[in-house]
């Protein structure tokens, strides 16, 4: 297993107009389970290939354990790969599958069977391993597609094109549990490219989230989740996703239809776009005044910027049942931006409430970058 | 509660009776004759299955169905694997690559013999091959060997073999071509992380993946090949001899040049037997592993 280093990494596919990847940096631990998530047209699979060696990089460079591999044809980079839909060779046993990369690379025969062994034993397949793949579920096929993958024990980096697609949705999260257990005891590299960010939190120890050939932020799900770097990246991750409103900076502070929110200390006045949680603001009932205090997720502290907003609410959506109040998603419009909040449910479509954002939480960006972080 | 409305039956009747007219009416008049010996159309004898037996142990019937097996084996051997190695050698669509380079331009180059009449195909290598004024025939002598496919039957097969490799070959391409531009390209990529060989890519990926379109090829070319009468009725009329007289040819000097209606009923039903038989054993010998996983293919 090694460590993958991406530098200024750019692709543009022949007769294009402009790159696909431009600029691309990313290191990935040895060991590491890595997400690479984002909508379609980011540039994931393009990265994919060109880490395979499908795709020759135009400009940048890709290291296995310092070893440069960009010029490299595929057989020699040391990758696996776990495709969309099971790739299986139609008339191969599961033995003979899960021991044909290590026969090409002269294993002796009987090495490649007790490695191949040792591998299905993991996954589960031992019973199956003379049986025609052919005639296996789609969850088996793929499970030993993912087998063939992890079977060189000197593999470099393992890397899964959304493997999950193909499967039923019943076994989706099986087959997702399989995979990390496997990932863990064989201290894999693996790469895993999806547009799920619900695959990518579960999955990866980090997340690299793409968009438009770009990588935006490469952090942990926790740290993508509280701290996203770009607006698109607060967008994406969470759902439903972070509350994004139309804001200024003016005279020091965050404002929201001119109301304070939270300090902006040296950041430039102008517009901008304030974001927060659905979790990290609640709605208050208008009668409780401005010394109220949220129930809720979110606890304003009494000063300066524990502004109350009025806002009136036009929809409840219960998502369950806490110490016997319903909770859920409230959502209410202020001015002509609706926010959403999650919390305790004790109004209804046409009330008029106020809103407490969490100042601590509140995050702001400008032409999609980060403010004052 | 399942209703069954006997009504339906009216529907298929168009096609009931369509098909009665184009083949059962006419395949049964075939039987009737068989086992009669006609004298004119007024004066017929039942004769049970004497034309059977006669067709059987008729030395020029069973050197005719030798002659006919020999050359459906031989075109199979050649036309399927040269069929195959020209649809791998076609331009495709690879992942990455953008447009099919040109393998539209190919495709319709070889399938140009595909649309030449029976007739015509067996004049062109008739006039090819003539050892007096054929290219090829000429060439051949030209260059010290002496080639005459009038007098020789050996000579005669192999340009009955050229002319049916080089009309019929493309058919078995055109087939493969569609089988092998169906696997989708993750398939080779896996076979190329997993450091496979050509060998081995077309062993474990293209054959297994092309079994259905080369079972439609084998069977369309078997039953064609068995079938075979324009071409080398123009080419070498059966000739030298008998030498290349095979039972398409036999069965029309029977029942047209010399108007024998019983022996030649009795033959055509054999001849259809013969090839329903052929039919059915290479069904049953693809088939036999489906339960094992057939279905991989699809």
């Amino acid at each position: 297993m090694a460590e993958v280093v991406v530098s200024g990494l750019a692709h543009r596919y022949p007769g294009a107009a402009a790159d696909t990847l431009a600029g691309l940096d990313l290191a990935i631990a040895r060991g590491e389970a890595h997400a690479l998530l984002g909508g379609s047209g980011a540039g994931k699979t393009t990265l994919l290939n060109l880490l395979s060696g499908l795709l020759q990089p135009t400009a940048g460079g890709i290291r296995f354990d310092g070893r440069d591999v960009s010029r490299l044809p595929p057989r020699d980079r040391g990758v696996a790969q776990v495709f969309q839909f099971p790739v299986l060779y139609d008339a191969m046993t599961v033995a003979e599958t899960l021991m044909f990369p290590l026969r090409n690379r002269g294993w002796k025969r009987a090495a490649a069977r007790s490695r191949a062994e040792d591998i299905a034993g993991r996954l589960e397949l031992t019973p199956w391993l003379g049986r025609r793949a052919a005639t296996l579920s789609l969850f088996q096929k793929q499970l030993v597609a993912i087998g063939r993958a992890v079977v060189r024990p000197d593999i470099a980096v393992v890397l899964l094109d959304e493997p999950l697609t193909a499967v039923e949705p019943a076994t989706k999260w099986q087959l997702r549990r399989v995979l990390r257990a496997l990932q863990q005891e064989l201290g894999a590299t693996m790469i895993y490219v999806t547009h799920d960010q619900t695959e990518a939190l579960t999955f990866a120890d980090r997340i690299s989230v793409m968009h438009a050939g770009r990588i935006l932020q490469t952090d942990t799900p926790e740290v993508l989740y509280e701290q996203p770097a770009h607006e698109h990246v607060a967008h994406f991750i969470g759902s439903p996703g972070m509350n994004l409103l139309r804001g200024v900076v003016d005279a020091g502070a965050y404002r929201l239809d001119g109301y304070p929110l939270a300090p902006a200390p040296g950041v430039a006045p102008g517009p901008c776009i304030i974001g927060f949680r659905p979790e990290w603001a609640a709605l208050v009932a208008a009668t409780a005044g401005r010394s109220g205090v949220a129930r809720g997720a979110a606890d304003p502290a009494p000063g300066p910027f524990s502004t109350l907003l009025p806002v009136r609410v036009t929809a409840t959506r219960v998502l369950g049942i806490e110490a016997r109040r319903p909770v859920g998603l409230v959502t209410a419009m202020l001015g002509d931006q609706p926010v959403r909040t999650r919390q305790a449910i004790e109004c209804a479509p046409g009330d008029g409430a106020l809103l407490a954002v969490d100042p601590e939480r509140l995050v702001a960006f400008r032409d999609g970058a980060r403010l004052g972080a | 509660m399942r209703s069954h409305d006997q009504r339906a039956w009216f529907g298929v009747l168009p096609v009931l009776v369509v098909v009665a007219f184009s083949a059962v009416i006419p395949l049964m008049t075939v039987v009737n004759y068989s086992v009669q010996d006609i004298f004119d159309l007024s004066s017929r004898l039942f004769v049970g299955l004497d034309w059977y037996r006669e067709t059987l142990r008729d030395p020029r019937f069973q050197a005719a169905l030798g002659r006919q097996l020999l050359f459906s084996a031989l075109v199979l051997a050649i036309e399927i694997p040269l069929g195959i190695l020209i649809a791998r050698s076609l331009p495709r669509r690879r992942a990455g690559a953008r447009g099919n380079q040109g393998a539209g331009l190919w495709l319709v180059v070889i399938a140009i013999p595909l649309l030449i009449p029976w007739n015509v195909v067996g004049t062109i290598w008739q006039m090819f091959a003539r050892p007096d004024i054929g290219l090829l025939g000429r060439a051949l002598n030209l260059g010290g060997l002496d080639f005459n496919f009038t007098a020789e039957p050996l000579h005669a097969w192999i340009v009955l073999l050229l002319m049916d490799v080089w009309h019929w070959t493309s058919l078995v391409a055109l087939l493969a071509y569609a089988g092998l531009a169906s696997i989708p390209a993750a398939y080779y990529q896996a076979a190329e992380l997993d450091a496979a060989g050509r060998w081995q890519v077309f062993r474990h990926v293209e054959l297994p993946r092309l079994r259905f379109v080369l079972i439609i090829a084998t069977l369309l070319r078997l039953m064609d090949s068995f079938m075979i009468y324009t071409e080398p009725f123009v080419l070498t009329g059966g000739g030298p001899g008998n030498s290349t007289t095979f039972l398409s040819q036999y069965l029309t000097s029977m029942a047209v040049g010399q108007f024998d209606l019983g022996p030649a009923a009795a033959f055509s039903v054999l001849y259809f037997l013969v090839i329903l038989l052929m039919c059915w054993l290479f069904h049953v010998s693809v088939m036999r592993d489906d339960d094992t996983g057939g279905s991989g293919g699809t």
